[in-house]
């Protein structure tokens, strides 16, 4: 598959004009606010065409987020937003494809995707705005969290252990690898831009706190840090590096070049045509 | 994450000294008017009220603003070029504080913080720029924020903190029924 994407709107829109009419039903101070002001901010900063660019979604409050912009969108069924993602750019690569969720969608039942997405390679920007909860159905935990935060639904803790989802995405294949804060629009924005601007399936998991079930996650504002050193092409060594670090270094971590899909079946085909070209009698 | 470099406040032309006060305006009214409509939707209409109210003054001085720029064409810059002190602008609202219950106290209390640290911006370039024209506008816009700062103080007073249960709800969002 070529790559394309969307070419620039002719005149320059604003973040809010990406916005859409309908308004938030997100708990006041909620993260995911802010990761809606960063998308705009980045797709106005790219210039992508409205009418170009569609975002699909799972379920769960993050999963909303289709419905608050003004492009195309589709808000699908829990855990298939990837599917539905990479079915939507295969069909149609002049679209800029975001694929947008929560923890839950993306991580429990929507696991399974996430690994296939990023071995695929697709051309598709992944945002998981990851609150380490299940909001929507009230608070119960998902593979992001910590194996002894105590909560109503699950007394003393869960006691599993968390699930690293950049080192999965690093293993699996994915091509751009980043973590962000909510609250730091400023580089939330930025590396959605790159990370749309990136060739292949980019990854990035958005630290968006959940204020009503995890208020703890207020303070990750105090907590979150730029990485000591800056993104890596070297896909093994940003697994470390995110094995060993304390969760809440923010930055590229990790940028490939490997062959999206199709580049290759493509390479074939033109190679299979030269030689039947040059056998032809 | 993004931040400045240490001498930022330094090195700003008079250009981006106004396109940066610009944008802390309009980044501030978009902010304020988004708080109206969450607090809308969570039936805290006193406090929409409040923030909506902010939303427009900060609009009239986001005008003061391009008033006093005159001729001077105010491009704005791709988002991540602008060199705030913390993570977002200084007269935008910290979401950690905000609460569906809130009182007017407490909503005044943090846009009391954001008028402080929009006034601690500029006077930062006002003190540190080695271009009097920049430093002389810099102070014009502090001044302006202290203004600000008078008001919400006076404003404050006006309503009383919070009861202890401010945040009780009968029927909270965490109740598993
Ligand atoms: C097939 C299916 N299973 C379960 C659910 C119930 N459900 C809705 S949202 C959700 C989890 C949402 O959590 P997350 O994706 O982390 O999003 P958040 O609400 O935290 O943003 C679940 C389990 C569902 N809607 N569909
Ligand atoms: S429940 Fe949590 S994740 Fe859902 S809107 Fe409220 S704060 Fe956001």
């Amino acid at each position: 598959m070529v790559r394309r994407m969307s070419v620039a709107a002719p005149c320059k829109l604003k973040a809010s004009d990406y916005k859409s009419g309908t308004k938030p039903v997100w708990c006041p101070g909620c993260g995911d606010f802010h990761v809606l002001a960063s998308l705009t901010k980045a797709i106005a900063a790219l210039a992508l065409v409205p009418e170009n660019l569609a975002v699909v979604s799972g379920i769960g409050c993050s999963s909303r987020i289709p419905a608050y912009l003004n492009c195309y969108g589709f808000h699908g069924v829990h855990g298939r937003a990837l599917p539905l993602a990479t079915g939507l750019k295969v069909a149609r690569p002049d679209l800029t494809v975001i694929c947008a969720g929560g923890d839950g969608d993306g991580f429990s039942i929507g696991g399974n995707h996430l690994l296939h997405a990023c071995r695929r390679n697709v051309d598709i920007t992944y945002v998981v705005m990851d609150n380490e909860i299940y909001g929507m159905t009230k608070g119960q935990p998902s593979p992001t969290t910590a194996p002894d935060w105590d909560s109503e639904l699950a007394p003393g803790g869960t006691g599993v252990s968390p699930f690293h989802p950049l080192v999965i995405a690093l293993a699996s294949g994915a091509n751009f690898v980043a973590r962000t804060f909510a609250g730091d629009v400023k580089g939330t924005t930025r590396t959605l831009a790159e990370a749309i601007g990136h060739p292949g399936f980019s990854f990035v998991q958005i630290l968006s706190p959940c204020v009503t079930f995890r208020p703890d996650q207020r303070e990750w504002k105090n907590k979150v840090h730029p990485p000591p050193v800056t993104f890596t092409t070297d896909p093994a060594q940003a697994a470390r590096r995110v094995m060993t670090d304390d969760g809440f270094n923010i930055g590229v971590l990790y940028k490939g070049s490997r062959d999206i899909y199709g580049q290759a079946v493509e390479r074939n085909a033109e190679f299979e045509r030269d030689l039947d070209a040059e056998f032809l009698v | 994450m993004s931040n400045t470099g240490k001498n930022a406040s330094q090195n700003f032309t008079q250009t981006e000294l106004l396109v940066h006060a610009l944008v802390i305006e309009l980044e501030a009214v978009q902010s304020y008017k988004d708080l109206a409509e969450q607090m809308e939707q969570c039936g805290n209409t006193e406090v929409a009220a409040l923030f909506d109210k902010m939303s427009k003054l900060e609009a009239e001085h986001a005008e003061k603003i391009r008033e006093a720029a005159g001729d001077v064409e105010l491009t704005e810059l791709p988002p991540w070029e602008y060199r705030w002190p913390g993570l977002e602008p200084p007269e935008n609202i910290d979401l950690a504080g905000v609460h569906y219950l809130m009182t007017p106290h407490q909503a005044l209390e943090l846009a009391l913080e954001n008028e402080l640290s929009a006034m601690a911006f500029f006077d930062a370039i006002a003190h540190d720029s080695t271009d009097d024209q920049v430093g002389s506008l810099a102070q014009e816009f502090g001044d302006d924020e202290r203004q600000h700062v008078a008001w919400m103080k006076e404003w404050l007073a006006k309503y009383p903190p919070p009861d202890d249960d401010w945040d009780y709800d009968p029927d909270p969002p965490a109740a598993i029924d």
